[in-house]
């Protein structure tokens, strides 16, 4: 026996295919057009959750994104997602989903025992009683709540599902398919202009699914939408934020309809969408009615259970009362008999009304002045208690299995609150309705409070040719719009019927009238405080259904108006969506793009360990079977470079040409030397400084020609420095007449290193004498090298006798191999940046560690390079006391008195038998191989007086204290003998 | 010693054939050889520049957003005063020696063969593919052949130029940036396929 609710006929359901699928284990069968929660509903399963707090049993609350109750997990292993609301999720032949927040069964839950502590479990009961000892937090308390309070349970494995991002843009976005959004985007969508309608539900129609008669004018309309080449339909779309110069952000769920994405399809796929215009025509959530025992299983909204009967052929139970404040809500009564339940009675606190009048005359039972004071049962609702408004005492009882409740509409303002727009409250409709925009967008239809298919039809098509004249286009004749009288949404004023019981004002995070006011007794009376102390409408619904009521509670208890009241700010997201989907494909190693030299594949034949460097993948080392330790790589490397010679890939530096007939006085600017000085065909090592004086970048410049010229940088401050440059001149200097290009990725180079470099510099490059007479150290001349162009420079970083040969990018690998072939007599060795590293603290060079946004050149050792004449960058603000003090720590080497005792970056330098005060730290280290033993370089105070002196080397977080000589940062070769040799 | 063709930085990554979905009308992408060379016109020296390239190349120099073709080179407007002069890969450093000559005194010219690689891309299916990853309109109605522009594309610098209305979009990159921006291509087209020519 399957499906004992479901209805003969009737509703978009295509009862010729069944769809099996699990709850709980359990098997179910449903149709194709059902949610799980209207497939649930009608194999009769009535209780699918347990509170957030007190475990109480939970049932299907709504039919829509503001269900509060009925959280489910789907699907099994990685693929597990917790918190999906059962009345969103497209039921599929398979589909394996699963209560949440229990211990044992569903219906027989062990923490349901935190029912009984309610007393005690009100809101702040957290933060008043888990504060001591503080030490517990972490280890007891919060994971104790977290077991007890909470919802699903992530997979803990990686998503195997893919997800986008992608882009939109139009004229007119109509945020939500009802009968408003419809009529906006035909109207729109006839002038011709682009126009995007998006709606979160996979059929396009909002309240018109529900109304068999006006099913002709829905189809017709979206035949005619389906004729525009301009509009773009996007079902199962979820718009959740409106930001800023009308950029909205909306998840397409692609896939989640079926098991398993198909091949090369997402999940979901996340769309900014830029509108010229917006519709909004998000519709408007029921409002719950705060009684005792609300949150039964079986206490529905009334419009849910109406759209269920129509739009799912389901009955929600088989004997309903109908609580409501307003007319609207009476269809609800004549839906679900129809369907074939038997209404038990109406409650409703007036005392008469039109809809009233018509229920009478069918026969209904009406219970005029009432309201409904409690409900009897325990996972099931069994039945209703009935008394006269305001009357004491526990009433009259109803048999039901069904409580339709219905207090208002809440109108969806999110995405227009998002906008920027105010909220404005509405008196006839007890709610807040959006304010004079302030982006470029309006809203039509119940989000606005225009309730009824036929008027909220009219306003949408008004709205959308409004939005498409305002993005310039000319309006279309009218068409025909749906004729369907509206019933009176206009509630009485009832928020809450106060007695015995807890009375919820959000259902998912357990908070009560009560809870409500105990904030405001405890002084969160503001609504933004009273929501976080209670957690009212903090959940995945965020208060869609009863926020509002919490609000008029906590009005009541500070003695003023709802409106004066207002409500919590709403932020994205509109409803929740998976956050997989904002991160799109920027997951591991697409996290940012990886950038790679033109030497990458060399690298890789080589076997290179990778050093990421930015974005940059850098060779480290070349590991070869026979090393012990990639020391032992990195030691055997930087020997082949003291010893005979090394090649090493250094295309990452930045490289900037600087062209025209000012960019000699540029560059004398731009960096603290001077370089209008140097001969055309030399290179000088520069210093840039920061304004405020700090040194900023180092590199070799070189002259190319009268007003051309080689810049580069550091791999790390590449971008920086080129900003830095087109930053002056465009808005310091723009009278001087110089051209700026990056040639970074124009230019390979490749750096030969090591006593025998001239040999093999020889052997690869023609048309150049590299005799040290005709090419000295730091010379520079275009020439050829294995064929291809390129520019040789005489420069070192390692202290050896050194070539950097530049040529353009697709030769690169073609130029290293005759470099290798030609080395291969002298030993030659790829060396990587450990070796890099290695050579230049020998050497003394400084790097990123030193130049680390906090020294001056006068730290570093440079301080003669200032030039004396003439202004730069940085020469006003590097005079201060504080960076001229003589006494701040200054650049030297450092060397580990025992040669097998490790020093460490970031120990601090202290002396021995003094106060334990820092003198300063170690920037760089390495171990040496021109004499064996730990190295580095360091900041000391009075750092030259110092030198021949021994000091510790403190690292408190290895507990480690190293003594370590203080010596020369120059520890080899420091006349530079070898580099000009 | 002749000069070796140089490697291309997609060469290991863009093996001829289909990738991704089967579909009908796959994105067809190929990976024209060009030679690009960075224009830079000198202060004041604008009206004689467009001369000179009137003269030497047949062309208008492009204002914003547009780019301009003339007997056998293509320029793309990519910042005030600046463009990329595009021609098919010919002699290595001809082009640059060219509009160097063409342009002296009026502009400064830097190589950028080997630092920009273009890869275009054609069929149906060229708009939805951009899309995933282009914060850019490029509706007919927004932009078109002709049209050019620069943005960032998963994170990469990319300079779009719209070459016909089949859609044919010409997309210029750094190269040492090629890979990761070619691996977003080959994801954004899975769905529709793609024909690497």
């Amino acid at each position: 026996m399957s499906q004992p609710h479901r209805r003969q006929a009737g509703g978009h359901i295509d009862r010729a295919r069944r769809l099996a699928f699990t709850f709980d284990g359990r098997r179910f069968e449903g149709h194709p057009g059902d949610t799980l929660a209207s497939a649930l509903l009608a194999n009769g399963v009535r209780l699918v959750g347990r509170s957030f707090k007190y475990h109480r049993p939970r049932g299907i609350f709504s039919a829509g994104v503001e269900e509060p109750n009925a959280l489910v997990e789907l699907r099994e292993g990685a693929r597990r997602e917790p918190n999906t609301r059962a009345t969103v999720v497209e039921l599929f032949d398979g589909l394996v989903a699963g209560s949440q927040n229990r211990r044992g069964s569903l219906a027989f839950d062990w923490m349901a025992a935190a029912g009984l502590l309610a007393p005690w479990l009100g809101a702040g009961f957290y933060y008043k009683t888990f504060m001591w000892p503080a030490a517990w937090w972490e280890r007891v308390y919060e994971p104790m709540i977290r077991r007890a309070a909470g919802l699903g349970h992530a997979s803990g494995m990686p998503d195997p599902d893919r997800y986008e991002a992608a882009h939109a843009h139009c004229d007119v976005l109509v945020v939500g398919a009802g009968p408003a959004g419809l009529a906006a985007a035909r109207a729109a969508g006839a002038t011709g202009a682009r126009v995007i309608l998006a709606d979160q539900d996979v059929l396009l129609g909002g309240d018109l699914l529900n109304e068999p008669g006006l099913e002709a004018w829905r189809h017709e309309t979206l035949s005619a939408i389906a004729g525009m080449p301009e509009v773009t339909v996007m079902p199962r779309t979820t718009v959740f934020g409106f930001y800023d110069q009308g950029v909205l952000g909306a998840v397409e769920r692609v896939a989640d309809h079926v098991p398993e994405p198909p091949p090369h399809t997402p999940r979901q796929r996340a769309w900014t969408i830029r509108a010229r215009e917006v519709v909004l025509a998000t519709g408007a959530h029921e409002r719950l009615i705060a009684f005792p025992g609300n949150d039964r299983p079986g206490v529905m909204l009334a419009g849910a259970a109406r759209g269920y009967a129509r739009r799912h052929g389901v009955r929600a139970g088989e004997s309903a009362v109908l609580f409501a404040t307003h007319d609207g809500a009476y269809d609800a009564a004549f839906a679900m008999a129809e369907a074939g339940a038997r209404i038990v009675a109406i409650v409703d606190p007036r005392q008469d009304s039109a809809a009233m009048q018509r229920a009478r005359e069918a026969g209904f039972d009406i219970r005029t002045g009432s309201e409904v004071c409690g409900t009897v049962g325990l996972t099931a609702l069994r039945g209703v208690s009935v008394r006269g408004v305001g009357a004491a005492g526990r009433g009259d009882a109803f048999a039901a299995d069904l409580l339709m409740v219905s207090g208002g509409w809440n109108p969806a303002v999110h995405l227009a609150s998002m906008s920027g727009a105010p909220l404005a409250w509405d008196e006839a409709l007890l709610a807040f309705v959006p304010g004079a925009p302030v982006q470029r967008e309006r809203s039509a239809g119940a989000c606005r409070g225009v309730h009824g298919i036929g008027a909220a039809a009219a306003d949408g098509a008004a709205a959308g040719h409004a939005a498409a004249e305002a993005a310039g286009f000319v309006a279309m004749p009218a068409f025909p719009l749906p004729d369907a009288p509206a019933a009176d949404c206009r509630p009485c004023e009832l928020w809450e019927v106060k007695g015995r019981g807890k009375a919820f004002v959000d259902l998912q995070d357990d908070v009560t009238a009560a809870d409500i006011r105990l904030a405001h007794r405890e002084g969160f009376s503001h609504i933004e405080h009273a929501k976080r102390y209670t957690t009212h409408a903090m959940g995945t619904d965020q208060g869609k259904t009863g926020g509002i009521v919490g609000a008029a509670v906590l009005a009541e208890a500070r003695g003023e108006p709802v409106s004066r009241v207002g409500l919590p700010r709403f932020r994205p997201y509109a409803a929740p969506i998976a956050w997989g989907a904002m991160a799109g494909e920027g997951v591991g190693k697409h996290f940012q793009p990886t950038r790679r030299t033109a030497l990458h594949g060399v690298h890789e034949a080589l076997g290179a360990a990778w050093l990421d460097a930015g974005i940059w993948k850098r060779p480290a080392y070349y590991p070869r079977p026979a090393d012990a330790d990639a020391w032992a790589s990195v030691l055997r490397e930087a020997r082949a470079v003291r010893e005979r010679v090394g090649i090493c890939d250094v295309s990452t530096l930045g490289k900037i040409m600087v062209e025209g007939p000012d960019a000699a006085t540029f560059l004398d600017r731009v960096y603290a030397n001077t370089f209008s000085t140097l001969p055309i065909g030399r290179a000088r090592y520069g210093l840039m400084l920061r304004d405020d004086g700090i040194v900023f970048d180092d590199g070799t410049t070189s002259r190319i020609g009268p007003e051309s010229w080689f810049v580069t940088t550091t791999t790390a401050q590449a971008g920086p420095v080129m900003q830095h440059l087109e930053f002056h001149l465009a808005s310091a200097w723009p009278d001087l007449d110089v051209s700026l290009a990056s040639v970074t990725d124009q230019w390979a180079a490749i750096a030969i290193a090591g006593p025998r470099a001239r040999e093999v510099v020889a052997a690869v490059v023609q048309g150049l004498d590299l005799s040290n007479e005709a090419f000295p150290f730091m010379a520079v001349a275009d020439c050829t090298a294995a064929g291809v162009p390129a520019r040789l420079f005489r420069i070192s970083f390692s202290g050896e006798l050194a070539y950097e040969i530049a040529m353009p990018a697709g030769y690169a690998t073609h130029v290293w191999q005759a470099a290798m072939e030609a080395g291969a007599t002298h030993g030659i060795e790829p060396y990587g940046m450990e070796a890099l590293g290695l050579l230049r603290i020998e050497k003394g060079h400084v790097a990123g560690p030193e130049l680390n946004g906090q020294t001056t050149a006068q730290d570093l050792g440079l301080g003669r390079m200032l030039k004396k004449k003439g202004d730069f960058i940085g020469r006003v603000l590097a005079q201060r006391p504080g960076l001229t003090d003589p006494s701040r720590p200054r650049l030297v080497g450092l060397r580990s008195v025992d040669p097998a005792r490790q020093i460490r970056v970031g120990s601090h330098l202290v002396l021995p038998g003094g106060d334990g005060r820092s003198q300063g730290w170690i920037t760089s280290v390495t171990r040496s191989v021109v004499e064996p033993g730990w190295i580095g370089l360091g900041m000391l105070r009075e750092g030259e007086a110092r030198i021949g002196s021994e000091v510790l080397a403190a690292n408190p977080l290895m507990g480690e204290e190293v003594p370590v000589r203080v010596v020369s940062a120059h520890m080899h070769d420091p006349e530079n003998i070898r580099v000009r040799a | 010693m002749s000069a070796p063709e140089p490697t291309h930085p997609l060469a290991a990554h863009a093996a001829p054939g289909r990738h991704g979905a089967a579909g009908e009308a796959p994105l067809r992408v190929t990976l024209p050889p060009r030679d690009i060379v960075q224009v830079m016109a000198r202060r004041g020296r604008a009206d004689a520049l467009a001369e000179a390239a009137r003269a030497s190349f047949g062309l208008d120099l492009p204002h914003a957003g547009h780019a301009a073709t003339g007997k056998d080179a293509t320029a793309i407007w990519i910042q005030p005063g600046h463009w990329l002069l595009t021609a098919p890969r010919g002699v290595e450093g001809a082009l640059a020696a060219r509009a160097a000559a063409a342009f002296a005194g009026l502009a400064a010219v830097a190589d950028q063969s080997h630092g920009r690689i273009t890869i275009a891309i054609a069929g149906p299916a060229a708009h939805s593919v951009l899309a995933r990853g282009c914060r850019l309109d490029l509706h007919p109605r927004a932009f078109g052949p002709g049209r050019a522009a620069a943005t960032q594309i998963a994170h990469v610098g990319c300079l779009i130029h719209q070459t016909d209305a089949a859609p044919v979009f010409e997309l210029t990159v750094f190269a040492t940036l090629a890979e990761p921006f070619f691996h977003w291509l080959m994801e954004a087209g899975a769905g529709a396929g793609v024909l690497i020519e």
